[in-house]
């Protein structure tokens, strides 16, 4: 039977059009978020119900946080229109808006990067009759989404605290959702661009250049509030200071600048009206709104014809790279773990050091590790602001609070890695159990290894960032000791949780650790590190504080006498002490005991 | 139909398909076999629009590949090796999305999506979520997927890797059966056994380059003394 060219036309005729495709890609989405729905209501309700009371306590405390804030400001500045006002919501706005641009480029960018190069989804779209654009477009619709859910988790709070604090007209709460939202869609748009004109220019150069863009914007901004908070304490926050900085950041309020626009079109919209009959803020407003919109309309035309343009080649071009060769002998890194673990028996290390180089060689990993661990020592490199006035007790005070909360924020993001990275570990030896089955390896040794090897990974990092935290607040000898004995605990107790757990709920059925870590199991992990890194640390922070207020305040001194507190921090102390053993045991004793029934 | 002419591809430094010419007629069934590397795949992916050629040209019914991606794709029905459903959609509402994306109508798409669940007897399980779906399901209900439209060309890689016995053989009637109502099957695998059983022509590749191109009879003719059956015959081959 063979196919004569008007019927081939035919065929092509039929083709969907450019709307339809759209069109059946929404009844994908739409079918695909109704099964999901219909999964987190039925089958994941504690996780549905953690994320959403959670965004919700987050949003609510960050309205608070904002609304003091702007009370703050209205209080010492007077209300919008005002010039002092206009200035300093001005350069909060862009300074906040422009940083959350430059993220939402490179959130979306990576994200794209991800689902279109290197997703079986996409290569399995690529063979239907879907036009290039419209596949790309489906891809940055996903990729705009998880970029900018953050943006207005964020954001949201923070303008509608703005406009109650400021009694903001009704249009300002109905251009607010439009302006964010067309403002969003730039620096997404911009970062698609920027993704597929650097798989489709320079495939080999793209991790060099993201990486040297990455650095020169950390440069810039991590100079910039060097030089803000680089001057004597008594200049801090005077009238002087306040007109340097606001010229430091000029460049955030370019006027070509989309963050600049939705900053101008927010204040618009929540000033008052002057006398002037010819002034009307509302039509302001819908200039910067038409101006946000206008651009983003553009962008998007961009996207779909660079889609149309690149994707294809670049895909293909991605795809024609040789496999990276592995060098069979030993990293530095691996002969530096084996002097370390020279202490453990010989199975042990071997399967810690298994573990530790399929850590080494997955970078989603340890760059996710790096950024956030990174960030802390940044932070925790700049908080010596409260060396000075030593003498105060209100400043001792919150020195001594702050390096308890940098402890409990170790602890956290600890707790994160543990449930996202450890708790998955079992689960994915599940379809090479007959590896590890079939060596002279008792059960037990693989449990105990993968502990270690959680406790020691972990360990060395938290204890080296709360030590910075320490020296830079210059905290009480004392205060050190604890934190460091804290820190250690922490780390037994959390990898112990993370691997028992694995190994007593364990899923065979799914490959992907983010999936496994995001199962009732992993959840409960993480709801239960969180339980616990807050019990732990406060029951030492509590002691701590009292200890320094004492003498220094007028609470009863029979509550704060030395053998008093002295008593009462051992006691916290040997209860953490306590906790984290049964944290540690028991898990660990369930854990080992369904591994050892394990049958795959 | 389909035409490879002078076609190469490259991964950086290393040749994975070298001057391929290849043509392929109406109603043929054609198996290409070859060692791992050998370059079946990367011919496959060149064919259904997933790479382009570092050099030369694929057509199908006239229409270049690389310039007209999606009218070759609506020609083609492609089983790729590693089966892929959305976890979080039954096979049927996978079914429906391929069948709109190829513009069938409702009624037609309604129609198609039975006779394919019937003929990979997929009913017990078409309106289930494909998360459940063992690796032999999944690699069925894609096997409808890629006939839904009845396309002019069946591709299909490693079809019966993961299959069971009974799905093997509804696979190897369904090839045989297709070509037999004018398509065109072009089949990569590793299974010798069944590329002698139902292929009107084989193809072997090594390392990127076709070294052989005809009936098994015509190896047999070429290759004397190798034994008679494929296996040895494209053993011998391979030695050379």
């Amino acid at each position: 039977m063979r196919e004569t060219a008007p019927h081939l036309e035919q065929l092509f005729e039929r083709l969907p059009s450019h709307e339809r495709e759209g069109q059946i890609f929404w009844k994908l989405r739409s079918r695909m978020g109704r099964n999901h729905l219909n999964y987190l209501l039925t089958q994941a309700r504690l996780r549905t119900s953690l994320v959403i009371g959670l965004s919700t306590f987050f949003w609510l405390g960050l309205f608070v946080l904002f609304y003091s804030g702007f009370n703050f400001v209205v209080g010492q500045l007077g209300q919008p229109g005002e010039t002092y006002h206009a200035q300093t919501v001005q350069f909060v706005f862009t300074l906040f808006f422009v940083s959350l641009q430059v993220m939402l480029i490179f959130s979306t960018g990576i994200i794209l990067y991800g689902s279109l190069y290197s997703s079986q989804e996409t290569a399995a779209l690529m063979t239907l009759p879907i036009r290039d654009e419209r596949l790309v477009f489906y891809r940055f619709q996903e990729a705009l989404f998880f970029s900018s859910w953050g943006f207005f988790l964020l954001a949201s709070p923070m303008m509608v605290a703005y406009g109650i604090v400021v009694h903001a007209p009704w249009y300002y709460y109905v251009y607010l959702p439009a302006l964010m939202a067309s403002f969003t869609y730039i620096p997404c748009a911009l970062g698609a661009i920027f993704c597929l004109f650097l798989i489709w220019g320079l495939p080999r150069l793209r991790r060099i250049i993201v990486g040297l863009f990455a650095l020169s914007v950390i440069a810039v901004a991590y100079h910039s509030i060097w030089r803000t908070l680089d001057i004597a304490d008594a200049d801090l926050l005077g009238a002087v200071w306040f007109r340097e900085t606001f010229h430091r950041f000029e460049f955030t309020r370019g006027e070509w600048l989309p963050s600049t626009w939705l900053s101008n079109g927010l204040l618009e919209a929540a000033r008052p009206q002057s006398p002037d009959p010819a002034d009307l803020p509302w039509v302001e407003s819908g200039k910067y709104l038409i101006v946000l919109l206008s651009n983003a309309l553009i962008l998007h035309l961009a996207v779909l014809w660079t889609g149309r343009s690149w994707f294809r080649t670049s895909f293909s071009g991605m795809n024609s790279q040789q496999a990276r060769e592995i060098r069979p002998r030993s990293a530095w890194i691996d002969r530096i773990s084996e002097h370390l673990l020279v202490a453990f028996p010989k199975k042990t290390r071997l399967l810690i050091m298994k573990d530790l180089r399929l850590f080494r060689r997955d970078p989603v990993q340890w760059s996710q590790f790096l950024i956030f661990f990174g960030l802390l020592l940044l932070y925790f490199a700049n908080v010596d602001r409260f060396r000075q006035h030593r003498t105060d007790i209100s400043v001792l005070a919150w020195v001594n609070i702050v390096s308890f909360l940098n402890l409990a924020v170790v602890g956290l993001i600890l707790s994160t890695f543990t449930t996202r990275f450890i708790y998955p570990l079992i689960s994915l030896e599940g379809r090479r159990f007959w590896i590890l089955g079939r060596l002279p390896v008792e059960r037990d040794t693989i449990i105990w290894g993968k502990f270690f090897f959680a406790a020691c990974g972990s360990w060395l990092p938290s204890a080296a960032l709360v030590m910075i935290s320490d020296l830079m607040l210059d905290v009480s000898p004392m205060v050190v000791v604890v934190h460091q004995l804290i820190c250690l605990l922490l780390c037994i107790g959390l990898s112990a949780m993370a691997v028992g757990l694995g190994a007593l709920m364990p899923n065979f059925s799914d490959q992907s650790p983010s999936k496994i870590a995001a199962g009732f199991g992993g959840t409960l992990n993480l709801v239960l590190s969180a339980l616990y890194i807050l019990v732990v640390v406060f029951l030492t922070a509590l002691p701590c504080h009292f200890f320094l207020l004492a003498g220094h305040t007028e609470i009863p001194p029979k509550l704060l006498r030395p053998n008093f507190l002295r008593l009462w921090l051992s006691l916290g102390l040997g209860i953490s002490l306590t906790v984290t053993c049964l944290v540690t045991i028991i898990p660990m004793r369930l854990g080992l005991k369904a591994f050892r029934r394990l049958e795959v | 139909m389909i035409h490879f002419q002078h076609v190469s591809r490259n991964y950086g430094n290393r040749v994975a398909v070298r001057d391929l010419d290849l043509s392929i007629a109406d109603g043929e069934l054609v198996a290409l076999l070859g060692h791992n590397g050998a370059g079946k795949s990367t011919t496959i992916k060149m064919l259904v629009g997933l790479l382009r050629p570092s050099a030369g040209t694929v057509s199908v019914c006239n229409h270049i590949v690389t310039e007209h991606p999606r009218e070759v794709s609506r020609l083609i029905g492609y089983v790729p090796d590693q089966p892929y459903l959305y976890d979080k959609l039954s096979g049927r509402e996978f079914l429906e999305f391929v069948a709109d994306m190829y513009g069938l109508s409702s009624t037609e798409s309604q129609e198609a999506i039975e006779r394919e669940s019937q003929r990979f007897e997929l009913t017990g399980f078409l309106d289930q979520l494909a998360e459940s779906y063992s690796h032999g399901m999944r690699q069925r209900t894609v096997f409808a997927a890629a006939l839904i439209h009845l396309p002019q060309i069946l591709v299909v890689d490693e079809p019966m890797v993961g299959l069971d016995p009974h799905s093997i053989r509804l696979a190897k009637d369904l090839l045989s059966d297709y070509t037999r109502i004018g398509k065109t099957v072009l089949m990569s695998t590793h299974t010798l056994s069944i590329a002698e059983e139902i292929s009107d022509r084989v193809c072997v590749m090594k390392l990127g380059e076709l070294v052989f191109d005809g009936k098994v009879d015509q190896l047999r003719k070429e290759i004397s003394g190798a034994g008679e059956s494929l296996e040895s015959l494209y053993l011998a081959l391979m030695e050379d």
